[in-house]
C-alpha cells in the first residue's frame, strides 16, 4: 500500500489529498495530512467573518468533521521538523518518526516580516492576519484597543481594516504606494475604493510609510511613526505586507529540496527531491520564463494541489496557468478581473465606463488598437459578472465591438438588480 | 467575536443560543401554547367520546386558560360599548395574534430592506411580503368578519391550510371561493413552482416564511447544516406530505359516505383533530415560531410543511436552480452559515455545481452574502443534476472501482 503524506492542511493540501482518494481506495492508499496549526482544514478567507461574528470558527470548515473519517484520510496535528527523502522518513516533533512513500509539501506561506525600528522592543500589540493563531490573537487584543494602524495596501490588509472598523476601533491605514493596491487597480479605481474605505471612518493615508514602533511600559504598542514624522497613536499594529513561503525547515533539513525563494518545482510540481512533490503558496514554479511562476491566490492554491496529486498519482502533469482571474470585495464594493488590465503592452488603451447614478460602480476593458481592437483585460467594479464569459471573449480574440455589443451576457447581478449599462458613460483612456 | 459593550454581548447572546435566547424561546413557546391550545381540550374530549362531564370540565379548564380571548373582551369593552360593537365579530384572540404577527412582519420588514437596500430581489421579496401580510393576512380577513363573512385568507392554499379543501368547508363557500381554493392549490401553485422555484409562495407570499424572512432574520444562521439533519428532514417532511394526504382524503370521503359508515367518520374525525393538534398548533405555531431564537428560523418550513414539501418536488424537476459560478468559491462558508433551510451550499459552490434542492425557498441570502459574487438564482430550461448525499458531493468514485490500484 503507497502511503501518502501531505504536509500543510490549507486548501492545496486538502485538495490534494480529496484528489487522491477520489481514484483510490483505502486499501491502496493511506492518506496522512501532517498540520501544526489547526485540527481541521479551514477557509482562509473567512478569517474576517470569523472576526466580524458572523461566523464560528467551525463554521470556517468547508467539510463536515466527520468527511476525513469518511474519506480515509488522517489528520495528524504536529510540527514536522525534519525530512530525508533517502530514507523517505519525516521526524515529527510530538510523534517522532514518519515513513511515507510519495510526499506532498503544501506549506504554504506566513507574513512577511521586516525590520522595523522598535519591532524588537515589542512585547505585545502586532498582529498579520493569515492563520487562525492571528485570529485568536487579534480578538484578544481587540477589546483593549481603541485605535489601530494597519500597514499594507493588499488585499490582506484591507480586511483587517474592515474587520477592526466593524468593531469601532479607529482604524489608519497606511498605504506606501500612491493609491491603493496598484498592482491591480487604475488611479480612478483606485480613488473610488479610497473614498468608499474613508467613507468607513477609515483613516487611509496613502503615501505614507510606516518608520517606527512605539511601546509603553510594559511592551506593549502604543503609537507608530511614519516617515512624514507623524505619530498615530494605536494600541494595535497590524502588519499585511505579503507573504513567504514556509522553507525554512526545509532548508535545515537532511535533505533540502532546492530551494530559492519559494521551493522550487517544474512543471509537474516535482521538487529536486525524488518522490516529494510541493504546491500552493509555497512553492515557485519554473515555467521556462525568464523568472519563475509564484501564484499566491486562493485560486491558485486549489488548483495546484488538485494537478500535484494528479502528478503524485502518475498523470502526465504539464501545468500552464490559466487566463488570470481574480475577485475581491472592499467594504461594499465587489471587485471581479479577468486577463491583463494594470501591466499591458505598450499602445494598449482601456475603455473606462461608470455610471453616474453610482460612483461606485465602474468597468475599464483594456484593449490593444494596433489588433484589431482586441480585448485583454477587465476591472468591474461594484457589480457582479460572470468571468467564464469574459475570460471566453479574451481567449476568442474578441473586438471591443463584439465585448460592448454582448456585455449584458456576462452579467451576474441578482434578479431584479441589474446594473443598467445603458446608462454608463464611456471615454477611451491610455492604459 | 462578539462585538463589545453591554448591546452587542446582548446582540450577541441572543442571535447566538444564549441565555437571552432560551428565555425568548420559553417565552414564544408559552405564547403560542396559550394561544392555540384552550380550544383543544373541550374539542378534544368530544372528539375522543368522553363523558359530559369530563367535555364540561375540560372545556371550563380550557376557557381559564383562554387569557387572550378574555384580554381582547376586557379591552373592547374598556373602549366603550360602541367600538365593541361595530367590531364584536373579530374583537377575539386570533385577531389580537394577527395584529401581532403583521406587526413583526412589517417591522422585520423595515429592518430587512434597510439592512439589504443595496440588493433589489431583497427589497421587491421583501416588500411583496409585507403586501401580502397587510391586505390578504390582516386586512381582508377582518374586513370579511366584519361585515359578517367567515374570514378567508387569499395568500394561503392547501395542504398549508388543510382545511380549505375539506368538503365540509367547501360547501359553505360562495363558488369563486371554491374554485380559488382548489384551481389554487393544485393548479395554479404547482405550475408557478414548475416555472419559478417554491420560492415565488415560499419566499414572496406566504406568511410563514414571511415572518421567517423579517421578524426572523437576525436568527437564520442557526439552522442545523449537519448531513443528519438533512437525513431527517427527508424523513419528516415526506411523512408530513403523507399525513396531510391522507387527513385530507379521510375528511373528505368520510363527507361523501356520510352516515352510512360510522366507523370512518369517527376515524376522520379523530384524524382530523389530531392533525390539528400536532401539524397545525404544535409544528406550524408553536415549534414554527418559538424555534427561531434556537433552530433558526425555517423549522417548520423545512422540516414539517407539506405545501413545501410538495412545490419541493415540483421544484426539483423545474427550472429554478442557484447557478454557481465556476472556479470562484473561496469556500468561506457564509452561503451555508447563512442559508435558512440548512442547505449545505459551499459544498456545491466549491465544487462548481450548480444544483437545485427540494428545500430550497430561494430567499437569495446565499448570493447575497457570498463576497465573491459566485452564486445566483436563476429560472433555466436546461437541468442540472442534483446529487443524492454529502458523501456524494466529496466524490466516492473510489468505492466504484475498488480494485483500481495506487501506481
Amino acid at each position: 500500500m503507497m502511503h501518502y503524506v501531505i504536509i500543510g492542511n490549507g486548501v492545496a493540501g486538502i485538495e490534494a489529498a480529496m484528489t487522491i482518494r477520489e481514484r483510490h481506495d483505502p486499501d491502496h492508499a493511506r492518506i496522512t495530512v501532517i498540520s501544526k496549526e489547526t485540527d481541521f482544514f479551514f477557509s482562509r478567507t473567512a478569517l474576517m467573518y470569523a472576526y466580524m461574528d458572523m461566523m464560528n470558527r467551525e463554521d470556517l470548515e468547508p467539510f463536515e468533521r466527520g468527511a476525513y473519517e469518511k474519506q480515509k484520510i488522517e489528520l495528524v496535528r504536529d510540527t514536522v521538523t525534519d525530512l530525508n527523502a533517502e530514507t523517505k522518513t519525516l521526524t515529527l516533533e510530538a510523534a517522532g518518526q514518519m515513513h511515507f512513500d510519495k510526499l506532498l509539501l503544501a506549506v504554504g506561506a506566513s507574513p512577511r516580516r521586516v525590520p522595523f525600528k522598535g519591532l524588537d522592543k515589542v512585547k505585545e500589540g502586532v498582529v498579520n492576519f493569515v492563520s487562525m493563531q492571528d485570529l485568536d490573537e487579534c480578538e484578544r487584543l481587540t477589546p483593549s484597543t481603541q485605535q489601530a494602524v494597519v500597514v499594507g495596501g493588499g488585499l490582506i490588509g484591507i480586511e483587517l481594516v474592515e474587520s477592526l472598523a466593524f468593531h469601532g476601533v479607529k482604524t489608519t491605514f497606511l498605504v506606501r504606494e500612491d493609491h491603493y493596491w496598484p498592482v491591480a487597480l487604475s488611479a480612478p479605481e483606485a480613488d473610488t475604493v479610497a473614498e468608499h474605505i474613508r467613507h468607513h471612518d477609515v483613516d487611509l493615508r496613502l503615501s505614507e510609510e510606516l518608520d517606527e514602533i512605539l511601546v509603553d511600559d510594559n511592551g506593549r504598542v502604543r503609537a507608530v511613526k511614519t516617515n512624514l514624522g507623524n505619530e498615530i497613536p494605536c494600541q494595535m499594529l497590524g502588519i499585511c505586507i505579503g507573504v513567504v513561503a514556509n522553507t525554512r525547515w526545509l532548508t535545515d533539513s537532511t535533505t533540502p529540496p532546492e530551494v530559492e525563494r519559494s521551493i522550487c518545482v517544474d512543471r509537474s510540481f516535482k521538487t529536486s527531491l525524488p518522490d516529494v512533490w510541493a504546491a500552493g503558496d509555497c512553492v515557485q514554479i519554473d515555467v521556462g520564463a525568464e523568472r519563475p511562476l509564484v501564484e499566491t491566490i486562493w485560486y491558485s492554491a486549489k488548483r495546484h494541489g488538485r494537478l500535484a496529486a494528479a502528478s503524485m498519482l502518475g498523470d502526465h502533469v504539464d501545468y500552464k496557468p490559466p487566463l488570470f482571474f481574480n475577485s475581491s470585495k472592499f467594504f461594499e464594493i465587489e471587485y471581479t478581473t479577468v486577463g491583463d488590465v494594470i501591466r499591458v503592452p505598450q499602445g494598449t488603451k482601456a475603455l473606462w465606463r461608470t455610471l453616474p447614478s453610482d460612483p461606485h460602480v465602474s468597468q475599464r476593458i483594456t484593449f490593444l488598437p494596433e489588433d484589431n481592437d482586441r480585448v485583454i483585460g477587465f476591472n468591474m467594479l461594484g457589480s457582479r459578472w460572470n468571468h467564464r464569459i469574459l475570460e471566453k471573449w479574451i481567449r476568442e480574440r474578441r473586438s471591443l465591438d463584439y465585448v460592448k455589443k454582448n456585455l449584458a451576457k456576462a452579467q451576474f447581478d441578482v434578479e431584479f438588480g441589474r446594473t443598467k449599462l445603458q446608462q454608463m458613460k464611456e471615454e477611451e483612456v491610455a492604459a | 467575536m462578539k462585538q463589545q459593550g453591554t448591546l452587542g454581548a446582548l446582540k450577541h447572546d441572543i442571535t447566538h443560543r444564549g441565555v437571552t435566547a432560551w428565555l425568548l424561546f420559553g417565552a414564544l413557546l408559552a405564547f403560542y401554547f396559550i394561544l392555540y391550545f384552550p380550544d383543544k381540550f373541550g374539542e378534544g374530549a368530544i372528539v375522543f367520546g368522553a363523558s359530559d362531564d369530563t367535555i364540561k370540565s375540560m372545556k371550563a379548564f380550557g376557557d381559564k386558560l383562554n387569557v387572550f380571548e378574555h384580554f381582547m373582551r376586557w379591552l373592547g369593552g374598556a373602549l366603550g360599548y360602541e367600538v365593541k360593537k361595530w367590531w364584536d365579530p373579530v374583537w377575539n384572540k386570533w385577531t389580537l395574534y394577527g395584529t401581532l404577527y403583521t406587526g413583526a412582519i412589517v417591522g422585520g420588514g423595515a429592518y430587512m430592506i434597510s439592512k439589504y437596500k443595496h440588493n433589489s430581489y431583497q427589497v421587491v421579496r421583501t416588500i411583496a411580503i409585507m403586501c401580502t401580510q397587510i391586505i390578504f393576512g390582516y386586512s381582508l380577513p377582518i374586513l370579511l368578519g366584519a361585515n359578517g363573512y367567515k374570514d378567508y385568507y387569499f395568500s394561503y392554499f392547501w395542504p398549508l391550510k388543510i382545511e380549505y379543501l375539506y368538503p365540509e368547508n367547501l360547501s359553505s363557500m360562495p363558488l369563486f371561493l371554491v374554485l380559488y381554493g382548489v384551481l389554487g392549490a393544485l393548479i395554479f401553485v404547482p405550475i408557478m413552482a414548475a416555472f419559478f422555484g417554491k420560492r415565488w409562495y415560499c419566499s414572496w407570499i406566504c406568511g410563514c416564511g414571511g415572518l421567517a424572512n423579517t421578524f426572523g432574520e437576525p436568527w437564520r444562521h442557526l439552522s442545523n447544516k449537519s448531513e443528519a439533519a438533512w437525513k431527517f428532514e427527508k424523513y419528516s417532511i415526506h411523512s408530513m406530505i403523507i399525513m396531510a394526504l391522507l387527513t385530507t382524503g379521510l375528511v373528505a370521503s368520510s363527507s361523501f359516505v356520510g352516515d352510512a359508515s360510522p366507523g370512518l367518520q369517527k376515524t376522520a374525525t379523530v384524524v382530523k383533530f389530531l392533525y390539528g393538534v400536532f401539524g397545525v398548533a404544535l409544528l406550524s405555531g408553536a415549534v414554527g415560531v418559538a424555534f427561531y431564537p434556537i433552530g433558526g428560523t425555517r423549522v417548520w418550513c423545512r422540516y414539517f410543511c407539506p405545501m413545501a414539501g410538495i412545490l419541493g418536488l415540483v421544484q426539483k424537476f423545474g427550472r429554478y436552480r442557484i447557478t454557481v459560478k465556476k472556479d470562484m468559491c473561496i469556500s468561506c462558508g457564509m452561503c451555508s452559515k447563512y442559508c435558512e433551510m440548512g442547505i449545505d451550499v459551499r459544498a456545491y459552490a466549491q465544487r462548481n455545481q450548480s444544483f437545485v434542492r427540494a428545500s430550497c425557498v430561494g430567499c437569495g441570502l446565499c448570493a447575497e452574502v457570498c463576497p465573491r459574487g459566485v452564486l445566483r438564482l436563476e429560472n433555466r430550461s436546461d437541468a442540472d443534476p442534483q446529487e443524492l448525499t454529502m458523501s456524494s458531493l466529496l466524490s466516492e468514485s473510489y468505492k466504484n472501482e475498488p480494485n483500481r490500484k495506487a501506481v
